[in-house]
């Protein structure tokens, strides 16, 4: 599934929560009503399906994930054999998982920052004169609807020894530098991230560029008033107006990092030497091939579930502490421009 | 938002932009540029002619499909439910649900993996359709429940009193009303499930259940690594996705921003 799906519903948890809290008058609803809420007919049939599909399958899929972490197991007919704890002490004495888990905060904090930075920066463009707009845009976008296993091919044509980046390289006097950036383990996790990089500031771009309308230009005149230059008025007034955004980010990069296998898999296969491992390709190189065992795949999948949990409470609990602070802020920013 | 008075710094800004967007292009260029080499347009002609090549087509759109009409009726169902109607304990079950939102699918495949092999599922479009609307439901569900609850109880309680019964509720107030947010989501649930890659490469093993994600493996196998024509079927398949955004942009920003922006 594209690394879309996986943001959407991430930022929908984070923006979801603020919104069941603000509105608490929501739960008492029904109780207030008691006396008209039998006219309301029963709902849970209505419910039933979706409930069954999503909650079933999921809640399944985890216990099933916890039971086969205890046991080795080839799949098929093959027996289960219990091993009690052993696939989680071998994953933590694991340099591999070390490794994944290595590239995967690399990944996450490179592309986060990227996404971030490139995304306010396009958006911040499309919303000043620049002629044909609307092509640019495109040109940004693309990369995110396009499926990352279709330009996987693409990439590996880029990145591979006589492939594009080395012929500009060379043609631009460079030619010292060119190398084989795919197959040495040095630098295989660099075009992992900037593949990365590529198909995710499409996503800050559209995000950012939502939020921008709904910015005061007054505010930004404001600014302007006392004298902030471009830059200075999209880093200390635009971009903490859309802070609700980037914390989203924050939370869908998470998942991402996590998560992550269609472009690895497709472009280098963790390699070499494990140099590009993740805990997706991981977890799929336990459950294909012929030394596969699914107990450890489980294990890994439990591991890697616990991880997206408790990183995204936190992020979330940070955050909102930080909302707390912010009010202030904004009342210090409408005073300023009063004095103006 | 660049203030641009002069024209020295209108250009100096177009020029940045169009900077800025050239290693967008790089990859793009790199895969047409290389799928015209040797045979030129021979190689679009030997990728269109392979037999089969149509069936992952009609097999994404299969998968696409499928999961577009469960996830539809059972998201509109929910949320109407959620929103408009009498649950006991609504909230508890809305957050079972919502519990799941973060769960990245490689988790799932181990333990799917060993229930679609003990229920004869591999090999079946369900092993991917399920998952995938296992996995979105729960997003969609939370966005339109948001729709919706924006739409005022009044107008169900006046049909209500003209006699509508439940069903008459959802299919003539309901339905045309969620009409906006079902298109957005409906696009979303395209995409993802158009360009889903691993849940096929792991239930689909039948060789005539390919889906579109799979064809650069497949022509790999096929061509022995004949690189330009690797690139031409790339070419070939983003073709349609890239056609799609073009004619649905607002539609498709708007279930890209749905949600984040309130």
């Amino acid at each position: 599934m594209s690394n879309t799906s996986i943001r959407m519903r991430e930022r929908a948890a984070v923006t979801g929560t603020d919104r069941e809290q603000s509105r608490p008058s929501r739960a008492t609803g029904p109780r207030k009503r008691r006396g008209a809420s039998g006219l309301l007919p029963s709902g849970f049939m209505w419910i039933l399906p979706a409930l069954i599909i999503s909650v079933g399958l999921i809640y399944y899929s985890i216990a099933y994930s916890g039971f086969l972490s205890f046991f080795s197991w080839g799949g098929g007919r093959q027996h289960l054999k219990p091993v009690g704890l052993d696939n989680y002490t071998e994953i933590f004495s694991d340099p591999v998982f070390w490794m994944a888990i290595r590239n995967t905060v690399i990944y996450f904090v490179v592309v986060f920052t990227v996404q971030v930075i490139g995304g306010v920066l396009f958006a911040a463009a499309m919303h000043s004169r620049v002629i044909m707009a609307n092509v640019y845009k495109v040109i940004i976008v693309i990369p995110i609807v396009v499926a990352p296993a279709t330009m996987a091919p693409a990439h590996i044509q880029v990145w591979q020894s006589d492939g594009t980046l080395n012929r500009i390289l060379e043609a631009i006097g460079l030619g010292d530098l060119a190398q084989s950036w795919i197959g040495q383990s040095t630098t295989s996790l660099l075009v992992v991230i900037l593949v990365g990089c590529w198909g995710s500031i499409g996503f800050g771009f559209i995000l950012y560029f939502g939020a921008m309308t709904q910015i005061d230009p007054e505010m930004l005149e404001a600014g302007r008033i006392d004298g902030a230059g471009n830059f200075r008025i999209l880093f200390s007034l635009v971009l903490p107006n859309v802070r609700s955004i980037t914390i989203s980010l924050a939370i869908l990069n998470l998942i991402t990092a996590l998560k992550l296998f269609d472009s690895v898999w497709l472009i280098t296969q963790g390699g070499p030497a494990h140099s590009s491992e993740f805990l997706g390709t991981m977890i799929y190189s336990e459950t294909s091939g012929a030394s596969r065992d699914l107990g450890y795949a489980s294990a890994l999948s439990i591991i890697l579930m616990l991880i997206a949990v408790a990183t995204s409470i936190i992020v979330q609990r940070s955050s909102r502490e930080r909302a707390a602070a912010r009010p202030r802020r904004g009342r210090r920013a409408v005073s300023e421009e009063r004095n103006v | 938002m660049f203030e641009t008075r002069t024209v020295l710094s209108r250009v100096g800004l177009q020029l940045a932009v169009t900077l800025g967007v050239l290693p967008f292009l790089i990859p793009i260029y790199s895969m047409v540029a290389k799928s015209l080499e040797g045979r030129g347009w021979g190689n679009y002609e030997a990728v269109l002619a392979v037999p089969g090549f149509g069936r992952f087509f009609l097999n994404s759109a299969i998968v696409a499909g499928g999961s577009i009409i469960i996830i539809y009726l059972a998201t509109l169902a929910a949320a109407f439910a959620f929103s408009k109607l009498r649950i006991r304990r609504k909230e508890v079950y809305f957050w079972m649900l919502m519990a799941a939102l973060t769960l990245p699918e490689v988790v799932l495949i181990a333990p799917l993996y060993s229930t679609a092999v003990a229920l004869n599922l591999l090999g079946t479009f369900w092993a991917v359709i399920l998952p995938i609307a296992a996995l979105q439901i729960p997003f969609t569900v939370l966005i339109a429940r948001g729709f919706i609850d924006g739409i005022p109880d009044t107008l169900f309680e006046a049909a209500r009193l003209d006699g509508a019964g439940t069903w008459r509720l959802f299919w003539s107030v309901l339905v045309p009303m969620a009409k906006p947010i079902a298109v957005a989501l409906v696009v979303l649930v395209l995409i993802n499930a158009w360009n889903s890659y691993l849940l096929p490469k792991v239930f689909l093993i039948n060789d005539d259940m390919g889906v579109v994600t799979l064809l650069p493996e497949f022509f790999k196998r096929q061509y022995n690594d004949d690189i330009p024509k690797v690139l031409a079927a790339a070419v070939v398949t983003a073709i349609p996705t890239i056609v799609a955004y073009i004619l649905l942009q607002k539609q498709f920003e708007r279930g890209m921003a749905a949600g984040a922006i309130k």
